[in-house]
């Protein structure tokens, strides 16, 4: 079984508008990896972790836990990543104690601009490019659960917006650093996933047009909640018009090849606008949406790698 | 159960809230036609980096200027409006700059927090910058009276709760004595006319300088220094914005899907507007599916079978017809009583909330022709 590019990836970044199904798709990528023996931490960067969740396991927090076998996850919230990353700067607990646990420093990180997402990108970046044991680097994969579209992009361009106003001590090195890796396609990719609906789509388009101006290793583009037709326009035409008998698979005909519809036109629509790769993921009918739910995913999107 | 318009008669003001993708923009939009409709001139205001609006509105450009719906736009949909129709898009820097120009004490004062790099950065990047410029955006046209109705869509719940609060927070941070001790010695260097402010001292400014460098401490202490005198009026201000939004003035609708985790998400906020003793005016549940078995007829296999044999419809392909119908039925029999059972669950928690439920349209809405059936769902029956 050959390996796909993307999960050979140091790191994978997951963008997209709110309720696109960004995590659903970073935790089928994880387990797509951890199932190919590779050591994998889905990072999660929004305000309230789920992928813990989808496979039936209680909230990591902002503690490394193992979901499966080598797939593991953490939520990264802008306090603790702080007192982390500091730390690691400033190697004394004391002295960080006083410098940023005290009511003035609060404020004063309260506006340095965009300081909490540094932090977090900061953290996400230590564990794909330095966190390591026993010489060898912990992770083989790191997948980044980004937030939202607007919010994402501001979150993935902090270094380069932090870098205009400063450029120099340990933080300014380290955002470099950062962004040498965002920029580097053999180690980096960044996906965007999107809905076949008409504002999700032309969000897909601006979000794909702003990652590549800013330089982000294009990574495929998960077309999610894929509707595939089922009937052909005939069949429909004789079902619809099939007397009442027939009105509630009529309808159930009709509703499905309206959303089989949208995803083959907005399929199109991004194919032409998009410069990545289009992978759409089926959309499935689950009761409950956990651990059975993320393998069809996970399966779907393997496939189609 | 009183039609959604009724519920927000005399509101000036209507803040649609709700998590990321449910259909905020195409509800606020849909409100903003019905008052229309109704002989108001109302504004819609999208504060979205995404074009969001500007799609459902067929527009182009939605700049940080007032532009009026085209009434061609009207005509093509068959709608003949009393009122006038407007759309906004914030711009977040412009709304700032605004801001700040009308509280300096001087255009000079003005100039030098403008042109000062920090504030650049603060001001579009601060989070809770969005929130801030948003309600002040509203404040400065519903108190300018152009409109009478003015309906803001507001960015996703993740945020939510720094709305009320975003004003109150960046203003702490820019009027705060203990960053002023601390900055102290290198505002006060700034102010004997140095060209060069000191450079930091004290170990909490020199720990804090090894973390960020110098150079963002100095812009820091001379944007402080800038904006002294001016945050008794901005605080002013913004205690008046909140009041308004807090005032009858007011109305909060509540946006959601019938997703599980949007749901969530929106009696979370509704939570947080009873917290600062806000009542939610309404809720509205976008997209949910119709359960195709409210018509009856077969759904077994066997019974669809002998349907489609009596309607002399050819049983054929690979599934046959008879089974991809079957699974289509159940399929959306089960999406159905997902989001029933949903819909049911909000109903119980926010008991007496006027509640519409708008189902799954066939096709995207991005025209008013759209927005105007969506209204059809906001009336008296509450799309039921």
């Amino acid at each position: 079984m050959t390996e796909p590019a993307l999960l050979s990836k140091r790191l994978v970044v997951v963008t997209g508008k709110g309720g696109t199904g960004k995590s659903t798709v970073s935790a089928a990528l994880g387990l797509a990896a951890a199932r190919r023996g590779k050591k994998v931490l889905v990072c999660e960067v929004v305000a309230r972790e789920r992928v813990a969740d989808f496979f039936g396991k209680p909230p990591s927090g902002t503690k490394i836990r193992e979901l499966l076998p080598n797939l593991y996850s953490v939520h990264v919230r802008p306090r603790e990543a702080m007192r982390e990353y500091a730390l690691m700067t400033i190697k004394y607990e004391t002295i960080y104690k006083i410098a940023f646990e005290n009511p003035a420093a609060r404020y004063f990180l309260a506006a340095a601009p965009s300081l909490s997402e540094i932090v977090m990108l900061g953290k996400v970046w230590w564990h794909a490019a330095h966190d390591s044991e026993r010489g060898r680097l912990r992770w083989d994969l790191v997948i980044l659960d980004a937030p939202a579209t607007g919010h994402g992009l501001t979150f993935l361009t902090v270094p380069e917006v932090f870098l205009r106003l400063v450029n120099e001590g340990p933080l300014a090195r380290d955002m470099h650093g950062m962004q040498s890796l965002l920029a580097d396609p053999a180690q980096c990719s960044v996906c965007v996933v999107t809905l076949p609906e008409e504002m999700p789509a032309n969000e897909a388009i601006e979000l794909d047009a702003a990652l590549r101006k800013h330089g982000f290793p294009p990574g495929p583009l998960f077309l999610n909640a894929w509707f595939a037709s089922r009937f052909s326009p005939q069949e429909l035409a004789q079902v619809t018009r099939g007397g009442p008998m027939l009105m509630a698979a009529g309808e159930a005909a009709d509703n499905h090849e309206s959303r089989a519809a949208l995803s083959a036109h907005y399929g199109g629509v991004l194919r032409e606008a998009v410069q990545r790769p289009i992978l759409p993921v089926p959309f499935f009918f689950e009761r409950q949406f956990g651990a059975q739910a993320i393998d069809k995913v996970a399966r779907a999107i393997e496939s189609a790698l | 159960m009183k039609p959604l318009i009724e519920v927000l008669r005399g509101r000036k003001i209507i803040c649609c809230v709700g998590s990321g993708g449910v259909g905020k923009t195409t509800t606020a939009a849909a409100i903003a036609l019905r008052e229309a409709m109704d002989g108001k001139k109302v504004l819609v205001l999208t504060i979205d980096p995404a074009r969001r609006l500007a799609n459902s509105l067929g527009l182009r450009e939605l700049g940080n200027e007032e532009t009026r719906i085209d009434p061609e736009m009207f005509s093509r949909a068959g709608l003949t409006p009393r009122g006038e129709m407007w759309a906004m898009m914030l711009d977040l820097k412009h709304t700032w700059d605004e801001l700040v120009r009308m509280q300096a004490r001087t255009a000079q004062q003005a100039e030098a927090i403008l042109a000062n790099k920090l504030y650049q950065t603060l001001s579009t990047a601060m989070a809770g910058s969005l929130e801030y410029m948003a309600m002040e955006k509203v404040y400065e046209v519903h108190t300018s009276r152009r409109f009478d109705v003015v309906i803001l869509d507001t960015p996703p719940t993740t945020n939510a709760l720094d709305f009320l609060h975003a004003a109150a927070r960046i203003l702490d941070v820019l009027d705060n004595n203990a960053m002023k001790i601390v900055l102290g010695p290198m505002m006060k260097a700034g102010k004997f006319g140095l060209k060069l402010l000191a450079a930091p001292s004290g170990l909490v400014l020199r720990t804090l300088s090894r973390f960020t460098g110098s150079d963002f401490l100095r812009d820091l202490a001379g944007f402080m220094m800038a904006f002294e005198g001016m945050y008794e009026g901005f605080k002013a201000r913004a205690t008046r914005v909140k009041a308004l939004l807090t005032s009858r003035d007011a109305a909060f609708v509540l946006v959601t899907s019938p997703n599980p985790l949007t749901i969530e998400e929106a009696l979370f906020f509704h939570k947080a507007l009873a917290d600062d003793a806000i009542q939610t005016a309404a809720v509205i549940v976008n997209r949910v599916q119709r359960d195709p078995r409210r018509h009856g007829g077969p759904d077994t296999l066997s019974a669809l079978q002998e349907a489609l044999q009596l309607a002399q419809i050819k049983d054929a392909g690979a599934p046959l017809l008879s089974e991809r119908l079957s699974q289509t039925l159940t399929d959306q029999a089960a999406l159905a009583d997902l989001d029933r059972r949903q819909v049911e669950r909000l109903r119980t928690t926010l008991h007496g909330v006027p509640l519409f439920s708008v189902p799954r349209l066939r096709k995207d809405v991005h025209d008013l022709a759209g927005l105007w059936q969506i209204d059809g769902y906001l009336g008296e029956n509450g799309g039921d």
